[in-house]
């Protein structure tokens, strides 16, 4: 005898309520739209940002550098029985710490080449000693590279300002610089800098190249021969501090790393490890800012209950006639589910579209370029995917339900013969 | 004899209410036992207090007697829950209330059709028809889609009547109907209950004041204190 039937009528009495409070849904329908479209643009910003991070360190990183850093290993080499079940382990310790460096590069390089995904190994010199021009001295980060072979690891000719980097193979004391580092130094093409070497004799170089890569760590940097850089650090010509590789399927490169490591006995960090804490430092910030978003959603979701509050207030007198005439407790729920889950869909679907627009605008947003941020760019990057809509959608939607579902239970309770009365 | 389409058998009903002096019972209905028969129209008379308008809930499924048995035909409504006693409203019961509850939204048409379309007794189409066929009954043909603050309060009141319709119930309870109405609009009101006791043998129960008006129905129920005082058939 007992039936839930939700049937048409039930809708209709509660979008007529709904409705019959133009101004109070509408202004609530804005709420939740403009969170939901607020949600979906800080979603596609914060994306937008880390995914033009990663591309630009996907295209200007080595998917693996080998560092001169060796493995450490806790092989037992003596065990010596003390006493009864104790016992003393001696470790064998006989490297200087503060040399980290790849010995006989050309062997590493024979070993690594077993790895069949490796492609590319590039040497690399690593070394920071001070640039003199004139009255300015400056401490810079020297890269020797082979220029021919450092292309093909990052394809860096394209980052070039001025002048070609192939140059550099032909030219014994000649020197690329990032554009940071330049207008840091007040250097141009042609000018002559003076390096002061680990030794502490000075060097004169010639400035045959100016890059820019846009991420600011590197255009730090300035690139010269891998030969030079051996004297300046004072290496001898089988000694480098880091080789870069590439790899043919970049998804395996963890893999390949941690089999190169066991190979060699050096450390292989990819990519992702070496921009770890940066993007780590992303995820953190998106992390606030999504915070900070959800309390717009969810006071969107306090006007939510609102309405239901004030339609189930002025409406004691009709729940109790719709009790009256034969409406069960449930089909009284559903009434002002119905109205809380209106109100949020159709604010979420205007945010979506708000949204759309928004993310739109922001992508032609001009912005000056910092010469302070790890990334330079004169445009925002924003992002762009289904899921941002899905998930802000359903979060104003469940954040909705949860309002509404007090607000209906209570009208649902309601004792219809204290209103019909007169009572109340 | 036919059955009776309401049997009361010792209905009690007492108020718990709690205050600061502790917990108050108070007996408004202490035993009540009656039959209503098919076709019957019933006038509930008493002063102000009395426990009319309690009795009449109880008999209209929207209060439980503390205890006693209610039949309405062979249901026992007092044993229903909630539900089942909404179905039961809305399938076999009209009531008309003191206020002219109209759900504000909904034209007069839709206001008589809701009930029907409440529990799907009727079609979309079946219970547009029906209430016309109520409403012009009710002599309210040319308003059919005006909204309830549109209407007078006697217009409003018909309305409610061809609500109560809706659904062919078994019987229709009526709590003071005419209690906010001029006696012009009383009048009306009154010829109406007796036009459909009389042309459709709808069974009437109805609460009043007017001496003048339940000395035209069929029998005169008078409380005092929540007890029948005198119980007049008459014949009209
Ligand atoms: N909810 C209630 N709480 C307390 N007392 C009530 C309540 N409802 C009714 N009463 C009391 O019950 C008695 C009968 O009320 P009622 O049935 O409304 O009488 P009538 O309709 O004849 O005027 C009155 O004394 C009234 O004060
Ligand atoms: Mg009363």
């Amino acid at each position: 005898m007992v039936k839930v039937k939700f049937n048409y009528t039930i809708g209709n009495i509660s979008l007529r309520q709904l409705t019959y409070r133009k101004r109070q849904t509408i202004l609530t329908i804005s709420g939740i739209s403009l969170g939901v479209m607020v949600l979906i643009s800080a979603i596609s910003l914060m994306d937008g940002l880390l995914q033009s991070f990663i591309d630009k360190i996907v295209n200007i990183a080595p998917h693996i550098v080998i560092s001169g850093e060796k493995i450490k290993t806790t092989v037992k080499d003596t065990l010596y029985q003390a006493s009864g079940k104790t016992y003393i382990n001696f470790i064998k310790n006989v490297e200087r710490k503060d040399e980290e460096i790849i010995k006989n590069y050309s062997r590493v390089i024979y070993l690594i080449q077993k790895e069949k995904t490796v492609n590319v190994i590039a040497p690399v010199v690593s070394v920071n000693l001070i640039a003199k021009f004139g009255t300015l001295s400056q401490p810079l980060e020297l890269l020797g590279i082979s220029p021919e072979l450092h292309d093909k690891i990052v394809k860096f000719s394209d980052n070039m300002i001025s002048g070609k980097f192939s140059e550099l193979e032909r030219t014994p004391d000649g020197l690329i610089i990032g554009t940071t580092s330049a207008s840091d130094l007040s250097v141009k093409m042609g000018d002559k800098l003076q390096i002061v070497s680990n030794s502490g004799g000075v060097v004169t170089v010639r400035i045959i190249g100016v890059f820019s890569t846009g991420i600011n760590d590197i255009d730090n940097n300035a690139y010269v021969n891998l030969r030079l850089a051996q004297n300046l650090a004072g290496y001898s010509s089988d000694e480098l501090t880091n080789l870069y590789l590439r790899v043919t399927d970049l998804s395996k490169d963890a893999a390949v790393a941690r089999s190169i490591e066991k190979m060699i006995n050096y450390h292989a960090k990819t990519w992702e490890e070496t921009a770890a804490s940066v993007i780590s430092l992303y995820k953190m910030i998106s992390v606030m800012v999504y915070f900070l978003v959800f309390f717009v959603i969810l006071v969107a979701g306090f006007g939510v209950a609102n309405v239901l509050i004030t339609n189930v207030l002025e409406k004691y007198r009709d729940i109790a006639i719709l009790k009256s005439l034969g409406f069960q407790r449930n089909e009284i729920t559903w009434i002002y589910l119905i109205q809380g889950l209106f109100v949020a869909i159709i604010g979420a679907v205007l945010g979506c579209l708000l949204a759309l627009v928004m993310i739109k605008v922001l992508g032609t947003i001009k912005i000056t370029p910092s010469k302070t941020g790890s990334i330079r760019s004169d445009r925002l990057q924003m992002g762009m995917s289904i899921w941002y809509f899905i998930f802000a959608s359903s979060f104003a939607i469940i954040i909705s339900l949860v309002a509404s579902i007090g607000p209906s239970r209570g009208a649902s309770k309601l004792n219809p013969v204290e209103i019909l009365r007169g009572e109340r | 004899m036919q059955k009776p389409i309401i049997r009361l058998e010792h209905v009690c009903k007492t108020l718990i209410s709690k205050s600061n002096e502790g917990i108050i019972e108070n007996t408004i209905l202490p035993d009540l036992s009656f039959n209503i028969e098919q076709g019957e129209f019933t006038a509930i008379t008493g002063p102000s207090g009395s426990g009319k308008t309690t009795l009449l809930y109880l008999m209209g499924g929207l209060d439980k007697p503390s205890s006693g048995k209610i039949f309405l035909n062979d249901w026992e409504i007092s044993q229903m829950n909630e539900d089942e006693l909404a179905v039961i409203r809305n399938d076999k019961l009209g009531f008309v209330y003191q206020f002219h509850f109209l759900l504000p939204e909904f034209s007069a048409l839709e206001n008589v059709m809701i009930p029907m379309l409440a529990r799907g007794k009727f079609g979309q189409k079946q219970a547009k028809e029906r209430a016309k066929a109520l409403l012009s009954q009710v002599g309210l043909y040319e308003k059919l889609s005006s909204k309830p603050n549109q209407l007078s309060g006697g217009q409003q009141q018909r309305v409610a009547i061809a609500r109560s319709l809706a659904n062919e119930p078994v019987v229709l309870l009526a709590d003071e109907p005419t209690g906010n109405l001029d006696s012009h609009n009383s009048a009306l009101i009154y010829d109406l209950f007796k036009r459909l006791n009389e042309e459709n043998g709808q069974s009437i129960i109805i609460v009043t004041h007017d001496e003048h008006f339940a000395s035209k129905t069929d029998r005169i129920l008078h409380l005092l204190d929540g007890r029948i005082d005198k119980d007049q058939v008459l014949h009209n």
